[in-house]
């Protein structure tokens, strides 16, 4: 044997070595991976989706965007809120509280007197005042936003058990929804904890939150951390949850362990569900119901497959021509082929586009009046109307063929291209961009695609520096729907020009307060609603925005898409809940009411 | 001329590379004028009757699609090709005649874009366009940063012709500098000049997919080849198994690639003295 033989021997038995110790064994785990390796399939479940990069710290009071899977954010599997929302029945479903009362003037929440921590320690108003003051004292604090809407916080005992009242902040926000809202993003931690800690670092806030608290958390949720590493975070369940007992009736929720494998792309995703090695998880897979028969299943059978919980929208820059003039908004909103979007860049994962900020179906439905939207909208999807609508604003566009050279605004002015920017790589907004930009070109608007790297687009989205900009505000599916959605696209609160500052809602910068044309009645709207408690009346209200939303045309509404949704596969665990089977809702089991659904699943034998 | 035709004709991969390169350039000058597209249908649906390579994501015909993105990317390479063959040639033919410090400046200039990576430097320039990115400023962009290797070759070429007596004779004869480099040197490196050309569309071409590939391609009317390669990616199109989203663009691609190259190297074989048979 050459030494050309011999070497290419070598390599061969050494790939072969390599290939074999990498195998995947049959639980989807990696035997390279050293310690995640040997979880039972029967007592693992495998859920992703809301962790993409590699996990940093877990410490709950770094800023949420920084804090990895399950601390930050809305999830409540560790770390707890008072209640959860259930976005089917629209109930505050208990969790460390019950919810005993809510008016204009205060919420009232009973602590669960069982609730304990995992070192034994009860959880007490003692633990939520310390996460909801924590802003008074630290002004970086996550939760300094709280004493906007709450003035006071007082404790008493009823029964037995510690009462809390939120009392509304009527100076400031005078916003009782908001604090309704707050009892589930909320999460609680333990204050016996995070005190010593703040104790021991002289009270330096900054250096606290250096500690990444990933050994041994203190925790009140029904799984702690186990380990992570930059692939997967493991879950323990913790047998002795109090809520096993209080909410659960003694049951133990069903997986002994979840992991959570951070993908870096939405390949994985699909992949791997398809496989049956992840169960369940939240993110954009096109045309799903190709993945039906590889057992990828989704909360309906048929379109639009997922439950609508939010809408993506065009945020127009209301201070510049010609978006400036709501009738070239207007016809922006009637040239737009929404079926075609839904058909073509989403999968038909919407329902049909009803006009405005209120959703047609499901909970909101109550607010909804046909009548007046009728009245107020233009016809969707209709590019005749557009045509015309521009034309006797006086709008011009000149054609070269089929392709539109530019269009000439009624000063006679060449009016500019309009971009609408969009983070590049996101497909399925670049999808709905591409359609919007062809279907508004074709009638005559002139706009491009403007896809840009996420470190362009983020920065510009609070100071308003774009012409169009594709966008899903970060309006959570809570108790105050649809009024936080109204305020996030037509509240002149905190106006600042483009380019002066940030703004956290109405970042199109509609209804300037100081400009001639302000229409005091929106925010004295927005100012109302959250006072209402009369059903009547809050349609009523509701009506009246809907329709100066309508006549206005501030944003443009393109989808109504799932807001907390996941697709899932029974090749492991069964029992998921769906339309015909809806004990929980289509939340991931993280978020909201939907953690029910630990308890329900069965591993399949 | 008509010799070196003759010779060049009688070169198989010259007569295969031109055939290639003529049947795209002709499909993507006339070929959207010729096919009717198909009108919109559903997304990603197969090749077939209807559909003779399927739809995209958003339901168009691939075939209308590949025929406009040829056009564009050809457009895009031929512009690129002329701009670089353009810049590097008159550097490398200004340094190379000069010599001394005309030569140490350009030479510098030159060795200082090549130590810049060319194609970092297009995805820079390109994320940073705000006022989008048409056909024209891509093929521009490419064609800056590309120049540099042809400057060197043509300067290596120049500076040998420098010396000739019939440069000698020119400059007697009180023939101006641009006269002797333009009628007395250029000449001479006519060839080579055009086979770098050749090399440099298709570079254009490569560029143009790679930009795009990873976002930062054109945004226009119709799509480039890249555009097209680039949608199909970020649908996953490989993954749920849309072969023809990625493969019919990628093939054009190499074909024209491939036919360039061939042109290239029949043509070196029968203008290279060294290396004519």
């Amino acid at each position: 044997m050459n030494l050309a033989k011999q070497v290419a021997c070598g390599v061969f038995a050494l790939s072969l070595g390599f290939l074999m110790s990498c195998e995947e064994k049959k639980d989807g785990e990696s035997k390279a991976s050293g310690k995640a390796s040997g979880y039972s399939r029967s007592e693992t479940l495998y859920l992703s989706g809301s962790q993409w990069g590699d996990p940093n710290t877990f410490n709950p009071l770094v800023e949420p965007w920084l804090v990895a899977w399950p601390a930050n954010d809305r999830f409540n599997i560790m770390y707890e809120p008072l209640t959860a929302y259930n976005s089917l029945t629209g109930a505050t479903e208990p969790v460390l509280g019950t919810l005993v009362s809510y008016d204009t003037d205060k919420v009232v929440v009973d602590i669960q007197p069982e609730a304990k921590w995992s070192d034994g320690v009860p959880v007490t108003a003692t633990d939520v005042k310390f996460i909801y003051e924590l802003g008074k004292r630290f002004p970086q604090a996550p939760t300094n936003y709280v004493g906007e809407f709450v003035s006071e916080i007082t404790v008493e005992n009823v029964d037995g058990k510690e009462r809390i009242t939120f009392v509304v902040n009527k100076k400031v926000r005078n916003n009782p929804l908001a604090i309704l809202d707050q009892l589930q993003a909320i999460r609680i931690v333990p204050a016996h904890v995070f005190e010593k800690l703040l104790a021991e670092n002289n009270n330096d806030y900054d250096a606290v939150k250096k500690i990444q608290c990933d050994k041994d958390p203190v925790v009140s949720g029904p799984y702690t951390l186990s380990h992570y590493n930059n692939e997967r975070i493991v879950l323990v369940r913790r047998d002795d949850y109090w809520g096993n007992k209080v909410l659960h009736d003694g049951a133990l929720p069903a997986p002994k362990y979840i992991i959570h494998p951070i993908y870096k792309n939405n390949d994985h995703f699909a992949m791997n569900l398809q496989k049956g090695a992840l169960d369940a998880s939240m993110n954009f897979i096109p045309r799903i119901n190709e993945k039906k028969k590889d057992g990828v299943n989704t909360w309906y059978d048929a379109p639009p497959y997922f439950v609508p919980g939010s809408m993506h929208f065009l945020y127009l820059n209301n201070t510049k021509a010609p978006l400036n003039d709501k009738n070239f908004r207007r016809a922006m909103a009637a040239a737009i082929d929404y079926a075609a979007i839904s058909r073509l860049a989403l999968s038909s994962y919407t329902l049909e586009m009803k006009p405005g900020l209120i959703m047609a179906d499901g909970l909101e439905k109550k607010f909804y009046n046909a009548e007046e939207v009728g009245k107020h909208s233009v016809p969707l999807g209709d590019a005749e109307y557009a045509k015309k609508l521009l034309e006797t604003s006086g709008y011009k566009a000149i054609f070269e063929g089929t392709n539109l050279k530019h269009s000439i605004g009624p000063k006679g002015d060449t009016l500019p291209t309009l971009f609408i920017k969009a983070p590049a790589g996101w497909s399925d907004w670049e999808a709905i961009v591409n359609l919007v930009v062809k279907q508004l070109r074709a009638v005559g608007i002139d706009v491009r695609e403007g896809f840009v790297d996420g470190s362009q687009y983020w920065p510009s989205v609070g100071t308003g520096e774009f012409d169009i900009l594709m966008r899903k505000p970060s309006v959570a599916v809570t108790a105050s729907l649809p009024w936080n959605r109204f305020n996030a696209v037509m509240s002149s609160r905190n106006w600042v020009p483009v380019g002066n500052g940030y703004m956290n809602e109405n970042e199109g910068r509609y209804n300037n307060p100081k400009a001639s044309g302000y229409n005091g009645k929106v925010d004295a709207l927005l100012n109302k609603i959250p006072l209402i408690t009369d059903e009547g009346e809050l349609k009523t209200a509701y009506t009246e925005l809907n329709n100066i939303f309508l006549d206005d045309q501030p944003v443009i509404p393109v989808a109504h898409l799932p807001e907390e949704y996941y697709q899932f596969s029974t090749k492991a665990w069964t029992g998921w809940p769906t339309e015909k089977n809806p004990f929980a809702p289509p939340q991931l089991p993280w978020v909201g009411s939907g953690i029910n659904t630990l308890w329900r699943l069965t591993p399949v034998k | 001329m008509f010799k070196l035709l003759k010779n060049l004709i009688k070169e198989p991969m010259f007569v295969i590379g031109s055939v290639l390169f003529l049947t795209t350039i002709l499909a993507g000058l006339i070929g959207p004028y010729l096919y009717a597209a198909v009108p919109d249908g559903g997304p990603y649906e197969r090749p077939g009757s209807m559909y003779w390579l399927g739809t995209d994501n958003l339901g168009q015909d691939y075939v209308a699609l590949l025929l406009r993105g040829l056009q564009n990317s050809l457009y895009v390479g031929f512009m690129a090709g002329v701009i670089a063959t353009t810049i590097g040639t008159l550097v490398g033919l200004f340094a190379g005649f000069k010599g001394g410090i005309i030569d140490d400046i350009l030479n510098m200039f030159t060795n200082l874009f090549i130590v810049i990576p060319s194609f970092v430097v297009l995805v820079l320039v390109s994320a940073s366009w705000s006022g989008g990115r048409s056909l024209t400023l891509i093929a521009v962009l490419i064609g800056l940063t590309t120049w540099p290797w042809t400057a060197r070759s043509v300067r290596a070429q120049a500076a040998s012709l420098r010396g000739r007596d019939h440069i000698s004779l020119a400059r007697i004869n009180g023939a101006s500098n641009l006269q002797i480099i333009f009628k007395h040197i250029l000449p001479y490196l006519a060839s080579y000049v055009f086979m770098v050309f050749i090399m440099q569309v298709a570079s254009g071409i490569l560029s143009e997919s790679a930009i795009s590939m990873i976002g930062l391609g054109p945004i226009g009317d119709s799509p480039s080849l890249g555009v097209i390669l680039n949608t199909a990616k970020n649908q996953s199109a490989i993954t749920y198994g849309y072969w023809w989203g990625i493969f019919p663009a990628a093939i054009v691609i190499t074909v024209i690639v491939f036919a360039l190259y061939l042109l290239n190297n029949s043509m070196e074989g029968v203008f290279n003295p060294r290396l004519r048979k």
